[in-house]
């Protein structure tokens, strides 16, 4: 009977034994797969997943509960099933599914063999969005908010959100949206997580660090917010990135011909706003009918802000605040009515964040600190005015401990960021003892989107070592030349009409 | 009669098994081929996409700096080195003017469409150009007070109900094509040793005269015969899991994983395929009048089943040649790789259906043993 059996013994076995370590290999079944049903988001054309869990309102009284949305990007090729990339929208206020397809391009590397997860913080999104009424274009346009005050408005916006929403700020916090993220790891089923916060969402990446530090495997934080620092310091930031545009268009010198005064045109222009603001009409960016435009400091310095965050936009500043000067708003009016890139902000839960982590703990010397600059001043009238409406509970102090932690971090700067410069992640790192900060010096707000950094980001979640990562590549000039007139960055050719 | 069968199999398989060399050699397909395909597809996947940091030749960049630039963001750049791509990209002497009078500026792809290794690099290009376009023609429309948003009249939203494991398309056809083939090859000289050896050897006569029909004798060296097919098969898929799990699939979006699920379904699936393929090659083998005349026949006739398969693979056929043994079968097997559902009824009916051509087979193959011109080859 051996005799017979034994060589097909063999052969069999020969066979059996590749088959049983292919089985040992798989069988470690993960996610739960009966949460998440297929979904698409706006801009990405892949097939996400999406799913909910249902976690309590607040840790104490046991009564409400909240429903935490969450969407995962399946990786290309799995060959890490226990890992996954989670990644943390900015704002606060931004909803991380929304801006899906942004997410998926920035971790695009890492997502070759993990699944990126995204879940909407608590507030934002789908998960009990906290959403303030807007005005529209037409009433925001011809507001003059010159002739109110900014304290009696702010009172006024707040009590108008805090009448529709009708809830306690206070559980929405980033201590308290930190357990989200938990139970939305444990839901699914991954063993470790690499955490990818930008803006607002590195300083929610570094709380859950700080409550779940065994679930994190590595941390890339890019804009840094560091624990420390309160929101309200952006003014100066905004400042610098401004000044560096005046600097480059100056030390260009096409740019210097066609713009020759352009920061001295700036601040006179804001001087002229600031004793009475500009009435004109002007044509809706999209419906092209007369509406009209008040012109006041705010919103010039307002929109100037928000161009600062791209290059795109940053390539029209000069031509925008040079036309502006000389009489002319109509390029101010399309940057204006740009329709916002960045996300719907849910005002409501952003007062949650600000008002319960950035307002109470202003020293005197900070608030003497921040108000030098424009925006600065703004925040804090604003917060002064609106916080005591919210009664959001203050955060523990000891939530403005640095980050201590020996988990491999990469921090992530852009050397114009009208946000979140440089120096706050050399502050965000104090205490961290496996730490990298790579800053790319021309790049603004959010690195990864803009630079090579996503291939380094790639590399990083890949060896979870900062060492050895190539950031050479992060010093490629990014920037885009100014727009010379209003077709575009060449400077009118006077010899074409020799033609 | 079922243990005369197995005592007949067993003879079978020592009779093979001794032989080592020659079933080594017939299973060497199986080892070999996921590892051949794999570097075959390493090499075509580098083909087909295009390498990450582009080169190009740009004529008159400086007519175009701030496009030049844009490129270098996309990792375009104009190079010199050996491993520039045959683009050409020239700007035109006008680019400047035109730019600043707000006429369409003139930039020339000049590349061979046709060639599939730049092909990629060509649509990226493209795409890059593309981008740029929209992008100056946005901040075109701000400086005129108009949001651009408005230049999208319609908002097309593109539902991919693709995944990563279904894009695999040529891929995957080609991938469980060769798993299929492994079920005929691995175990095709054994069927002609084993019947025009068997004869070759007189000892076909000497089986003949024992108190067995030729049924039983038909049924037993079938079964001995898909044994092998079946090591085959196992040893393939074992193979190609840890072969395919190597290429850099990724490169193109997609992946192909062949997880252990996959791998009993097949083991499953492919049962009835081997015991068909095995009764059809005894069949064929009997046909022949010598060793060599079978070896040239099974050869030949082992076209069929690849032929079938092929049609599934390049999606040459109608909806009904999913209908048909083994291009069903390689169907299912697509689906279930790429995690749609599972074509049921198809697998089913051809599943019966292979399981009834085994039957007609092997009573052919009975009924010739029956004949002496068949059993002495006259």
């Amino acid at each position: 009977m051996n005799k017979y059996g034994n060589p097909l013994f063999k052969l069999i076995r020969f066979g059996l034994i590749p088959l049983a370590i292919a089985c040992s290999g798989l069988s470690n079944a993960k996610q739960n797969n009966n949460l998440l049903t297929p979904c698409y988001v706006d801009g990405l054309e892949d097939r996400l997943m999406c799913g909910s869990i249902e976690q309590p309102l607040s840790k104490k009284e046991n009564n409400e509960s909240i429903e935490i949305h969450f969407a995962v990007i399946p990786a290309i090729k799995e060959t890490k099933p226990t890992e996954a990339v989670l990644a943390f929208a900015g704002g606060p206020g931004q909803s991380a599914i929304e801006v899906a397809a942004i997410f998926a391009r920035n971790l695009r590397y890492a997502r070759e063999n993990r699944d990126i997860i995204l879940v909407d913080q608590r507030g934002t999104g789908k998960s009990q969005l906290l959403q303030c009424d807007a005005d529209s274009l037409e009433e925001q346009f011809a507001f003059n908010d010159q002739a109110v005050s900014l304290f009696k408005l702010a009172e006024e916006e707040t009590e108008a959100c805090k009448r529709k929403l009708k809830i306690d700020l206070s559980h929405f916090t980033t201590v308290a949206a930190a357990s989200d993220f938990e139970a939305v790891r444990i839901a699914l089923g991954y063993e470790t997580l690499h955490l990818y916060g930008a803006s607002y969402g590195t300083r929610i990446a570094q709380e859950y660090m700080r409550q779940y530090p065994n679930s994190v495997a590595t941390a890339v934080l890019d804009g840094v917010v560091p624990m420390q620092q309160s929101l309200v310091a952006i003014g100066e930031a905004i400042d610098d990135s401004l000044d560096a545009l005046f600097q480059r268009c100056a030390e260009d010198t096409t740019c210097k011909l066609q713009y020759p005064s352009l920061s001295s045109d700036y601040h006179e222009l804001i001087n002229k706003l600031q004793e009475s603001p500009v009435k004109v009409s002007v044509r809706h960016p999209r419906t092209f009918e007369a509406i009209d435009l008040t012109l006041t400091e705010s919103k010039l310095r307002g929109v100037i802000r928000m161009a600062l965050y791209g290059h795109t936009s940053r390539a029209l500043v000069p031509l925008v605040i040079d036309s502006a000067y000389k009489g002319n708003y109509i390029p101010l009016v399309g940057l204006l009515g740009n329709e916002n890139t960045f996300g719907a902000i849910a005002m409501g839960m952003h007062s949650a964040i600000t008002c319960g982590e950035d307002w109470p703990n202003l020293s005197k010397e900070n608030r003497q600190e921040f108000s030098q600059s424009y925006f600065g001043r703004l925040m804090i009238e604003s917060l002064d005015a609106s916080c005591p409406l919210w009664q959001v509970k203050p955060v523990d102090p000891a939530f403005y401990q640095p980050l201590k932690t020996d988990t491999p971090v990469l921090l992530l700067s852009g050397g114009l960021d009208p946000a979140t410069p440089p120096s706050w992640a050399e502050l965000a790192m104090v205490a961290m003892g496996n730490a990298k900060h790579l800053v790319a010096p021309t790049a603004t707000h959010g690195v990864a989107s803009q630079t090579c950094a996503n291939k380094i980001i790639g590399q990083f979640i890949d060896s979870a070592s900062v060492e050895e990562l190539n950031a050479e590549c992060l010093n490629k000039d990014n920037t885009k030349q100014y727009f010379m007139n209003i077709n575009g960055p060449v400077v009118s050719q006077s010899s074409s009409e020799e033609l | 009669m079922m243990n005369l069968i197995r005592i007949l199999y067993k003879k079978e398989m020592l009779d093979a098994s001794r032989d080592k060399r020659s079933v080594m050699a017939g299973l060497y397909y199986a080892i070999g081929a996921p590892i051949v395909m794999c570097l075959l597809f390493t090499v075509l996947l580098k083909q087909l996409s295009s390498p990450e940091a582009l080169e190009i030749t740009i004529e008159n960049a400086n007519g175009a700096p701030n496009l030049v630039r844009y490129l270098e963001g996309q990792d375009i750049s104009h190079g010199e080195s050996s491993g520039v791509k045959a683009i050409t990209l020239v700007i035109s002497e006008q680019y400047p003017v035109h730019m600043s009078e707000g006429k369409s500026a003139e930039v020339i792809i000049i590349a061979d469409k046709s060639d599939n290794k730049l092909i990629k690099s060509v649509r990226r290009l493209e795409a890059a150009l593309a981008r740029y376009n929209s992008e100056v023609a946005g901040l075109r429309l701000i400086s005129r007070g108009i949001d651009p948003s408005i230049m999208r009249a319609v908002s097309v939203q593109t539902q991919d109900q693709a995944t990563p494991d279904s894009k695999g398309g040529m891929f995957l056809g080609i991938a469980t094509l060769s798993i299929i083939i492994a079920l005929f090859y691995s175990a095709m000289n054994l069927a002609i040793d084993t019947s025009a050896g068997e004869r070759e050897r007189n000892s076909l006569a000497l089986l003949l005269s024992h108190p067995l029909s030729s049924t039983q004798i038909v049924l037993a060296k079938v079964a001995a015969i898909a044994s092998y097919s079946m090591i085959g098969l196992v040893l393939v898929l074992v193979v190609s899991k840890f072969a395919y799990g190597m290429v850099p699939w990724e490169q193109l979006g997609f992946s192909i994983n062949i997880d252990i699920m996959f791998i009993l379904f097949c083991t499953l699936i492919g049962l009835p395929i081997a015991l068909m393929s095995a009764s059809l090659l005894v069949f064929v083998s009997f046909m022949a009048k010598s060793f060599k005349e079978a070896q040239s026949y099974v050869a030949f006739v082992l076209f069929v089943p690849i032929g079938l398969s092929m049609m599934t693979t390049y999606d040459i056929g109608t909806d009904y040649v999913q209908w048909i043994p083994i291009a069903a079968q390689q169907y299912a097997m697509i689906e279930v790789i790429k995690g749609n559902e599972l074509p049921l009824l198809q697998v089913l009916l051809s599943s019966f259906s292979t399981l009834g051509l085994f039957a007609i087979f092997a009573a052919l193959s009975s009924r010739m043993l029956k004949s002496e011109k068949v059993v002495f080859g006259l």
